[in-house]
């Protein structure tokens, strides 16, 4: 048997391995499509539970919007234990984490922060592994099990899509209608504020317990319900970080207060 | 020197037979789920990972023996394990080719395999364990190769190509390093890609990195010596040195008593922390859906009674008690991994507030999940027989028949029984 290898051929073959290894990565750069830019927003949710009536109507509106499956919502409607005899409700949608495993994990970084703080999808990058599913404490994440053929129930009594639907085979999830924040801000609109340009639950709920808009504003709509009432995050110890933040359900007499606000 | 069971002329072709119709079903199973989509599956948004990815796990785990026997081998100089890691090599091969064929059928986007490829997340272990998997796999092919180029009847028939593939044998030494490093990486990745997931409590702790990695020597260990002396017995074609199995197999009957330590601190330390969404696993694996799983098949068959019989001379030297330990220990190790894979998606815990109950689940492959299984089983079954056959993947009769003791096996075998 005659396998020796010369200490030439050895090393040759070193060093080509550490050259490809190294062109390789050097070629590649920033593997991250974590952006390199900067953004003056840092968009949150606050959701006032004292103030959620657990209609359904975000979900809704997030089904007409964003095209989702009616099995499937982006926004879950979760009913909790009651309250001094009055139901409480949990809608709950990503939480957009700062430290988002499903982030962290993507193989493919189909899955990804805008310098905004949104955590979007890549539905063009996705290969459906679903190990984004195992990560996500929240649960927010859904899979294309199928391709999604069936008519969208909450159209057009709800919205009208705004955006295409996803392919069999890849995750989905919430993604505070980034397209309607982009949209906005480019017609010279205030996310939070103006309508159009708010996440499409936060302008359905007809009670205003959904609020939307940007930490770095002291002035915005959530900074200032956040400023004003004690707030939980979903989970914080984790260390996720949610941009979505909850306001738990009060005392009769501190709705009231507040509904005059 | 070779036990030999007397078989049938027909027992080939009907055991070959027997599996391609399995391979044939399987493949139905596979192009019913590219048509109608993974929906087809019993896999669900709260169980998104099962029977394939199980399979998966297990492959992978299972052709541990190649890169620790070709390490062996080529870099520590056990010249005389040379045959063994052949074997080790071709089942290796057969393995990964496995795992990927699940993979392929477990993505949700086939098309797409090679986005690990272009689109790089270097903080994600399971990129790391693609990676490292493609990587690995060139490794093996160009260790199987040779194999192929030396089998006679490719040789009178491409005698150029055989000598070409022949050479790359040289390489050995290089192979057996980069095999070494990228297997390393990812049999212990694989354990950490559960293990870094905190919203899995029961998944959540580095021990997981190290047991994947240990159990994974042991399993593809066992695996090697377990399809040689089945080859040994079956085929006329395969011949093995029992004084060699003998030895690596009390090597394997050690670290089993070695992993059993490890599993023992592990499963106590997780007794004690407490957290929610852990205690619950726990509880699923002592006393809940996977005890008997967990008990038995991990840790009494799985480990401690190949471990006895495997280290105890007087027991290991009964061929039959031999073969048992080899198939309880790779049994053992497959129920590790569908256990470890399952127990973190059946609780998930509440991240609501006031609703404390964590959220459990269920999990049973759909027909067609064990249809496409079965078939990439058959495949590898398949594979190995025609290796045995036609390609001489079990054949130690190449060695000297005195095998000289090195000094360096010493430290590595515990004081005798
Ligand atoms: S809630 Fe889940 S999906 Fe959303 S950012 Fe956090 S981990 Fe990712
Ligand atoms: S399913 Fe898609 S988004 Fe989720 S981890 Fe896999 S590739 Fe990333």
């Amino acid at each position: 048997m005659n396998n020796k290898i010369g200490r030439r051929d050895f090393i040759k073959l070193a060093a080509v391995g550490t050259a490809v290894t190294t062109v390789t990565i050097a070629a590649k750069g920033n593997p991250l499509p974590e952006a390199e830019e900067t953004s003056p927003y840092r968009w949150a949710m606050v959701i006032d539970q004292a103030k959620c009536v657990g209609c359904g109507e975000c979900s809704l509106a997030c089904q007409a919007h964003n095209d989702t499956r009616a099995d499937a919502p982006w926004n879950r409607m979760i009913e909790l234990e009651p309250l001094n005899g009055e139901a409480v409700y949990a809608p709950v949608p990503c939480m957009h984490c700062e430290n988002a495993p499903c982030v962290d994990i993507c193989p493919v970084g189909a899955t990804y922060h805008r310098a905004d703080g949104i955590v979007m999808m890549d539905y063009e990058k996705c290969i459906g592994c679903r190990y984004c599913q195992l990560a996500c404490p929240y649960g927010a994440r859904t899979f294309n099990w199928d391709a999604n053929t069936a008519e969208n129930t909450a159209v057009p009594e709800w919205g009208e899509p705004e955006i295409e639907r996803r392919p069999r085979g890849v995750a989905e999830k919430c993604t505070f209608c980034f397209h309607r924040i982009d949209r906005g801000l480019a017609q010279g609109l205030m996310p939070g504020i103006d309508r159009q340009a708010t996440p499409a639950c936060v302008a359905a709920c007809p009670t205003g317990a959904r609020i939307f808009g940007d930490l770095n504003d002291p002035n915005s709509p959530v900074s200032l319900a956040l400023a004003k009432y004690p707030s939980v995050r979903l989970r914080n110890d984790l260390g996720t970080n949610p941009r979505v933040y909850y306001l738990p359900a009060r005392r009769e007499e501190e709705v009231v207060e507040e509904g005059v606000s | 020197m070779n036990q030999k069971i007397k078989l049938h002329r027909f027992a080939f072709p009907v055991w070959a037979a027997v599996l391609a119709l399995l391979m044939v079903a399987g493949l139905a199973a596979a192009i019913t789920v590219f048509i109608n989509g993974l929906v087809v599956t019993n896999l669900t948004d709260l169980v998104p990972w099962g029977l394939w990815i199980g399979i998966d796990l297990s492959a992978i785990a299972l052709s541990a023996g190649a890169f620790t026997l070709s390490a062996a081998v080529y870099l520590f100089g056990w010249k005389q394990l040379q045959p063994l890691a052949r074997t080790a090599v071709f089942v290796g091969f057969l393995g990964y080719t496995m795992a990927m064929l699940c993979l392929l059928m477990d993505i949700g986007r086939p098309d797409r395999f090679w986005h690990a490829i272009a689109f790089w997340n270097i903080h994600s272990p399971l990129w790391e364990v693609t990676m490292c998997v493609m990587f690995y796999f060139t490794v093996l092919l160009l260790e199987v190769l040779p194999i192929v180029g030396e089998a006679s009847w490719f040789k009178a028939r491409w005698p150029k190509l055989s000598h070409r593939l022949h050479g790359i044998h040289k390489y050995a030494p290089v192979l057996a390093i980069f095999g070494l490093g990228f297997s390393l990486l990812h049999q212990s990745s694989l354990g950490a890609t559960y293990g870094v997931l905190k919203a899995r409590p029961i998944w959540y702790k580095p021990s997981l990195a190290v047991l994947f990695i240990v159990s994974a020597v042991i399993g593809g260990l066992s695996l090697t010596v377990l399809s040689s002396k089945l080859a040994a017995l079956f085929s006329e074609r395969a011949n093995v040195r029992d004084d060699i199995l003998d030895k690596v197999s009390k090597v394997i009957g050690w670290m089993l008593f070695g992993y059993l330590y490890l599993r023992f601190w592990d499963t106590l330390g997780m007794e004690y922390t407490l957290e929610p969404g852990r205690t619950e696993g726990l509880h699923i694996l002592t006393s809940g859906a996977l005890a008997f799983n967990f008990w038995i098949g991990e840790l009494l068959l799985g480990i401690l009674v190949p471990a006895i019989i495997l280290v105890t001379a007087k027991l290991r030297r009964e061929p039959r008690l031999h073969l048992l330990a080899l198939v309880l220990a790779v049994g053992g190790l497959v129920a590790y991994r569908w256990d470890t894979n399952i127990v973190g998606q059946m609780v998930a815990f509440s991240y609501l507030p006031t609703q404390l109950e964590p959220l459990y689940t269920a999990y049973k492959p759909a027909l067609v999940e064990v249809l496409v299984g079965l078939g990439v089983i058959a495949y590898g079954l398949l594979a190995f027989t025609l290796g045995v056959r036609y390609l001489n993947v079990v054949d130690h009769s190449t060695l000297p028949e005195e095998v000289v003791e090195p000094a360096i096996m010493q430290p590595a075998v515990m004081p005798t029984d």
